[in-house]
């Protein structure tokens, strides 16, 4: 089988002023006709970078090429001028990314962005252009592909607009897709059907997909082999099963042994203490409604965020409150750390309603919350002291003169060395950051932690990092912990409860193992079938409606 | 594998500057030496600056009067370090006041939205309704002219461009989930709006307040003109170039001099507004 795709010892090495790093070291990559190669690697790892050295889209001008060949098939790319990579990009390799909000035109038509592509590369007439384009968006799993056509990106979901840039990538029928973390930002179970559609398109068009990701079960669902990259390099490469059966490389191993996989152990069930039988917090019968935006002659309708949601939440507790993004989870968190004023309904923080003022301020000083962006949580102007010395001071719990060395402790807590004290969150990693979330959360020496969507941006060997910490945490201390997340897979390693909401209702709620071996809702069942396993030989269950195409 | 090779040569054209900081230096060159002009005019000046001397009416510039005379005989380099006081005080609290009460407002509004935000939207709306000139002179003619109704309408209707661009950070920051965690942590809403909200946004602030130097100046420089505020024969750029137009053709030095002054110092505020906002960007 001769490789459509020859990457050979390619360095790319970044120069400004007075600095040089080498980004790729010696990077050597086949992609074979109709291929599925996967990309795995943390942040930084340079998958992404290498991709677009791939198609001649360097990021940055300082970027050079230092050794090393890129050959599509007899063609070598480096040397190629713009004109001719102009022809390629597009027409012989096509990309899509991993955000498609922001690579698709809002002001163009779904349908004419397509067509941008089919008369620029394949030269196509306007009618026969929009014909094809109604096909491509048939092919994507469009409903209604000549309705769809006249749509704007903002009228789809993300999963819907993912399926309009494939197309978009599609339009020029390249032999080569790169897909650079195409599903990160959805659903699981929109995932699921995103990855079922490459899956699909390589066996109907013999289309050959680079497909990068952070996620191993993603990769061991869809792929024929892997490559692993850390720190510009591929430590790793091989058949799928070869690769996540015997990692050779500590990397992989470790990469492998982060997964949240179902296999791992289930959280203990570390039973509610029966001490206090006073629940810390009784949710009843919840709504929240956010305003609506009305057109001129339509009548204003609320966006009813919350419906009708009912929990106790007991102490020592730890959990889980799962579901898709626009399921309420987050605003739940929110509403009951009395951030989001309540429509109708009641919640209760140990007895006492949230609506009272003395309530609120018992909450500021025993619920702490974790949040999901560790670079934006933080104020960017502050430095770790600065951050944890202005808690202590607000808490009032700690005397002034113990300030100082309670910081240290905070951090010594959350496994960060006290030099960090005065870095500021701009040069910290993601992980770290986390960690100084946490530790600002610690600082309030709370009862409960809730921690919404924590460890979402984080890489997985990170995320078991932070992982671990909580449970730590919790088990140390005593505390209550309501982690919210997207990511089954987590709070069954985590969690003793699990809460599941869809549409701003609780679907289901009980026993973490319970409700994982035998869940009561289809839908439930659909998150959980729809979570990639890093098992290859469990093939990705089919959400919803999707087309049969495993035999 | 072999070592980097050499970078590509890069054009000759670059302007290759000597340090990071280059921009504050000179910024600060500039503005520190009008300062000290300012301060020391009395002994610097060589001159009276309001002086008249009939016999040297419009005298090019030579040794003894290096910027030339203007129309009543006065040494205009003394005239130009004298006007350097008046100039460098107009510009610094023609900028202030209203930075200070934009900022203010803007953070205010931005933060608690709602009726607050509307009411002050629609008093900058009402003042920015009325060209500035019109407003600022009505101002001035109600509390009668000199630097210090200069000032005060200054600050009544210059607020208004600094209001908006602090509410519209402001409105971005406060989503934000470190402005949430403030809250989460029970931090008095007066702490979040001015330690956690404001400090982020005041860096395109503090480079639209260097760039509103120079319109103060002129602003200064056309209010005086019309009589209303520094009043003759006292030494400012502003009238010196206004009364110099008269004679551009016989005595080009009368309003040449001034002119460049003002554009220069105007270029070291920019420069320092520059390296000012880049240093507070600069969070590593």
């Amino acid at each position: 089988m001769t490789p459509l795709l020859t990457v050979d010892t390619l360095s790319v090495t970044f120069e400004a002023e007075n600095e040089s790093r080498r980004l790729l070291r010696d990077v050597s990559l086949e992609l074979g006709p109709s291929e599925i190669l996967g990309l795995v690697g943390e942040s930084g790892s340079g998958k992404s970078l290498l991709c677009r050295t791939i198609i001649g889209l360097k990021p940055s001008p300082n970027m050079h090429i230092t050794g090393g060949d890129i050959r599509l098939g007899d063609t070598s790319i480096p040397g190629l001028p713009e004109r001719e990579m102009i022809n390629l990009r597009g027409r012989r390799i096509g990309m899509i990314f991993q955000n498609p909000t922001s690579h698709l035109n809002p002001l163009i038509r779904i349908g004419d962005q397509i067509c941008e592509g089919l008369r620029r590369h394949r030269g196509l007439s306007q009618a026969d252009a929009t014909k094809e384009a109604i096909n491509l968006l048939d092919q994507v799993g469009f409903p209604d592909p000549p309705r769809n056509f006249r749509s704007y990106a903002h009228e789809f979901s993300g999963g819907m607009r993912q399926r309009a840039m494939i197309a978009i990538a599609l339009a020029c029928d390249p032999e080569i897709l790169i897909a650079d973390e195409p599903t990160t930002a959805l659903d699981v179970t929109i995932q699921a059907q995103i990855l079922e559609l490459l899956v699909e398109l390589r066996r109907k068009r013999g289309l050959s997909i680079i497909l990068i990701t952070h996620d191993l079960g993603v990769v061991a669902q869809t792929c024929d082999r892997i490559a692993v990259m850390q720190e510009g390099r591929i430590v790793e490469t091989g058949e799928k099963r070869a690769l996540l059966s015997a990692p050779q490389h500590p990397y992989t191993q470790k990469m492998i042994a982060s997964h949240p996989s179902f296999e791992a152990k289930a959280a203990g069930t570390n039973a509610p203490a029966t001490i206090h039988p006073k629940p810390v917090y009784q949710i009843n019968d919840l709504e929240v409604r956010f305003p609506g935006t009305g057109g001129w002659f339509r009548k204003r309708e609320d966006f009813r965020a919350l419906a009708g949601v009912s929990l106790e939440i007991m102490p020592g507790e730890t959990v889980g409150i799962v579901g898709e993004s626009g399921s309420g989870k987050s605003t739940l968190a929110r509403t009951i750390m009395g951030l989001t004023p309540i429509a109708s309904g009641a919640v209760s923080y140990a007895g006492d309603p949230i609506t009272a003022t003395s309530t609120l301020t018992r909450i500021r000083h025993e619920v702490a919350m974790v949040f999901q962006d560790p670079y934006n949580a933080l104020n960017p102007r502050m430095t770790v002291a600065e951050t944890l010395r202005e808690v202590l001071l607000t808490q009032g719990e700690t005397p002034k003169s113990g300030i100082d060395a309670r910081c240290g402790e905070l951090l010594d807590m959350v496994g960060l060395d006290r030099s960090f004290l005065n870095r500021r969150p701009g040069s910290l990693s993601g992980g770290q950051c986390q960690r100084v979330g946490i530790a600002r959360a610690l600082a309030v020496n709370p009862n409960v932690i809730i921690a919404d969507e924590s460890v979402a941006a984080l890489d997985v060997t990170i995320q078991a990092q932070i992982i671990d910490l909580f449970r730590d945490l919790s088990d140390r201390l005593g505390l209550t912990l309501i982690f919210i997340a997207h990511d089954l897979a987590i709070v069954r390693d985590l969690c003793s409860r699990v809460v599941v909401m869809h549409h701003g209702r609780i679907v289901e709620t009980g026993p973490t193992a319970e409700v994982f071996a035998n869940p009561s809702q289809s839908y439930t069942a659909d998150l959980i079938a729809a979570i990639p396993n890093i098992d290859p030989d469990r093939p990705l269950a089919r959400a919803g409606h999707a087309t049969a195409i495993t035999k | 594998m072999t070592d980097i090779p050499s970078p590509e040569p890069r054009s000759i054209l670059r302007l290759r500057l000597p340090g990071k900081n280059t921009g504050l230096v000179i910024g600060f060159g500039i503005i520190g030496t009008f300062l000290l002009l300012a301060i020391l005019a009395p002994f610097v000046a060589p001159f009276d600056p309001v002086q008249q001397n009939p016999d040297l009416r419009l005298t090019p510039p030579s040794w003894a009067h290096p910027f030339g005379t203007d129309n009543f005989g006065r040494d205009m380099l003394s005239r130009v370090i004298w006007g350097a006081r008046i100039d460098l005080q107009i510009t610094l609290l023609g900028v202030l006041f209203p930075f200070i009460i934009g900022t203010i407002v803007g953070t205010v509004a931005g933060f608690f939205g709602g009726i607050v935000d509307t009411i002050f939207m629609r008093i900058i709306d009402i003042v920015l309704a009325f060209p500035f000139l019109v407003l600022m002179l009505s101002v001035i003619a109600i509390l009668g002219p000199g630097l210090t109704s200069f000032y005060i309408a200054m600050a009544l209707v210059g607020w208004v461009s600094y209001a908006r661009l602090i509410r519209a950070q402001i409105l971005v920051l406060k989503t934000k989930d470190f402005a949430v965690a403030a809250q989460s942590l029970g931090f008095s809403r007066t702490r979040i709006m001015f330690r956690h909200l404001l400090p982020n946004a005041l860096a395109g602030s503090i480079v639209f307040a260097m760039s509103d130097v120079v319109l103060v100046l002129l602003n200064g420089a056309a209010i005086s003109y019309l009589g209303l505020g520094v009043q003759p024969p006292t030494a400012e750029w502003g009238i010196m170039v206004a009364e110099g137009q008269s004679f551009i053709s016989r005595a080009w030095w009368i309003p040449f001099f001034p002119g460049v002054s003002i554009v220069v110092l105007a270029f070291g505020f920019s420069l320092l507004g520059d390296a000012l906002s880049d240093i507070w960007g600069r969070l590593e």
